[in-house]
């Protein structure tokens, strides 16, 4: 056992009876569920350019944190500062 | 006196703008374009944004007949594209509008904002209630568009069917007719609801009918479109992975870099689906279910009809209230998210993960195709504040993909989720007081 003499498995109840609510409470509602468009409709694309310009602009070092900060490479429709081109 | 100004000349009575100037002739222009600004002179001078006529001339009086014995009693034969004439049996294909107007052809060749006439602008003044002249009868014979799109004379039992595009919306550009027979759907909303019984709320499953279930046509616009993104912002690459502290207190640490990413990809999509009726396209989780109804697309849209209103014949239908310039908002947010999806193969190599910071979307062409799509509804109303909830189990009716939302009976989810906790509890502490 750790220095906290394993007080965290006092969380096991609580935990366990949220994650069972909103499996549950999912599975019932399906209140996550919407369409894939993003894999499910028929897209084309070329080749993905800009690979060749990445460049090193930092480096970190002792971090705890396991990803980048504010990791969004998977949330697709979580929408980032909008550039538009007036210009054109 | 001397000092006494005469007034400036009052402006010429005549000329633009005047009481007397005559308005130009419509579609005519009250200047010479060539003297204008090369901008707007293009603006101007360009076609206008309907390209694809999808009207139906032949069916302009709200008659369908049938091509062999000129019967208007014609029905959608289940489980096929066909209509079949109830008087002499006589069956035919609907014409598939992506050959007939090519809706599938030259995406990437895209410019602008093409637009099907069944997608045209809704009139302001538009009236739900359409009236026919039976032309057998000579009686009226009107028929509500909010829920169906067809009605028969009670006198000489013609039926009519609306087929006019642009008066109010509620004419598409083409239908893709139902294939789940309604057995079918019965069976998988049971099905659905089967599974899910032990904590679904006690009056839905007393009220549980789900021969109720209706066929309805839900209005859709879909979109095909041509399109460039540019995304920027930082990715990290781990370089090393190490440990410190003592046994008890061990902590993992990691060093990486850091990378300024840019990306760039051109892309079309062919048939999009958005919804073009605003309750629908409204998918709040906290205030409907609408997302229920969003879950079960895509349908196989390639296959839609040219639109005939005997295929709605039976069924009720919602209209399309929304226009193209409302749901362009939509479009781009899910462009955006396209071309996010795209991009994930190219930064595989930040294994620390990429945080996106700008995002950039040029929509180069657009193509709109109003098209009405069709659903199996359950639907199950919960009482409660503001109104309650409206619950759907939805069934796709070409693909039978079946989704639903069943109120849930909060003491007993409840109830079950403290059971589970105290056990979980039970056993902690009995670990911990072995352990000690």
């Amino acid at each position: 056992m750790s220095d906290d003499g394993g007080l965290w498995l006092l969380a096991a109840g609580p935990v366990g009876a949220t994650a069972l609510y909103w499996a549950l409470y999912r599975y019932y509602r399906n209140t996550d569920k919407s369409h894939g468009f993003e894999h499910e409709t028929k897209v084309e694309a070329k080749p993905v350019t800009g690979a060749e310009s990445d460049t090193k602009v930092d480096t970190i070092e002792g971090t705890q944190q396991t990803r980048i900060d504010g990791d969004n490479v998977g949330a697709y429709r979580a929408r980032v500062q909008r550039i538009t081109d007036e210009s054109s | 006196m001397s000092d006494f100004k005469t007034p400036p000349p009052l402006p010429p009575v005549t000329g633009p703008g005047s009481p007397q100037d005559v308005p130009p002739l419509p579609g005519s222009l009250p200047i010479d374009p060539a003297t204008l600004p090369d901008a707007i002179r293009e603006e101007l001078e360009a076609p206008d944004p309907v390209a694809i006529d999808t009207a139906a001339a032949e069916l302009s009086d709200g008659l369908n007949r049938c091509p062999k014995c000129g019967s208007t009693d014609i029905r959608h034969k289940l489980g096929t594209d066909l209509l079949v004439c109830l008087y002499c049996r006589n069956e035919w294909d609907g014409a598939r509008v992506e050959e007939l107007f090519g809706f599938g052809e030259g995406i990437d060749q895209l410019k602008g904002t093409v637009i099907a006439s069944g997608a045209r602008d809704i009139a302001a003044d538009a009236a739900v209630l359409m009236t026919f002249k039976c032309t057998g009868c000579g009686a009226e014979v009107t028929v509500n568009t909010e829920s169906a799109m067809t009605a028969r004379c009670h006198w000489c039992r013609h039926v009519f069917g609306v087929n006019e595009q642009v008066a109010n919306g509620a004419v598409p550009d083409a239908v893709l007719p139902f294939h789940i027979k309604k057995d079918d759907a019965v069976a998988r909303i049971r099905q659905f609801v089967d599974k899910r019984r032990l904590f679904a709320l006690k009056e839905f499953k007393e009220q549980f009918t789900p021969e109720n279930v209706v066929g309805v046509y839900l209005p859709y616009m879909i979109v095909d479109g041509n399109a460039s993104a540019d995304v920027a912002g930082k990715g990290e690459i781990k370089t090393r992975e190490y440990t410190r502290g003592t046994d008890n207190n061990k902590k993992t640490y990691y060093d990486a870099d850091v990378y300024q990413l840019q990306r760039h990809v051109d892309f079309t999509v062919d048939d999009l689906p958005l919804e073009s009726s605003t309750e629908r396209g409204n998918l709040d989780v906290r205030v409907n279910t609408n997302n229920i109804i969003n879950t079960i697309l895509p349908f196989d849209t390639k296959n839609a009809v040219k639109w005939n209103a005997s295929y709605l014949s039976g069924f009720t239908s919602e209209k399309r209230n929304s226009n193209v310039e409302h749901l362009h908002p939509r479009l781009e947010d899910q462009l955006l998210s396209i071309a996010r999806a795209q991009v994930q193969a190219s930064v595989r190599r930040y294994d620390r993960g990429v945080r996106w910071e700008q995002e950039k979307l040029d929509v180069h062409g657009t193509r709109w195709v109003s098209m009405y799509l069709p659903v199996w509804l359950y639907s199950y109303h919960q009482p409660g504040a503001k109104g309650g909830m409206l619950h759907y189990i939805a069934v796709n009716g070409r693909t039978g993909e079946t989704m639903g939302s069943v109120p849930v009976q909060q003491w007993k989810l409840l109830l079950a989720a403290l059971t589970v906790g105290t056990i979980l509890e039970t056993i902690a502490i009995a670990i911990l007081a072995g352990s000690s």
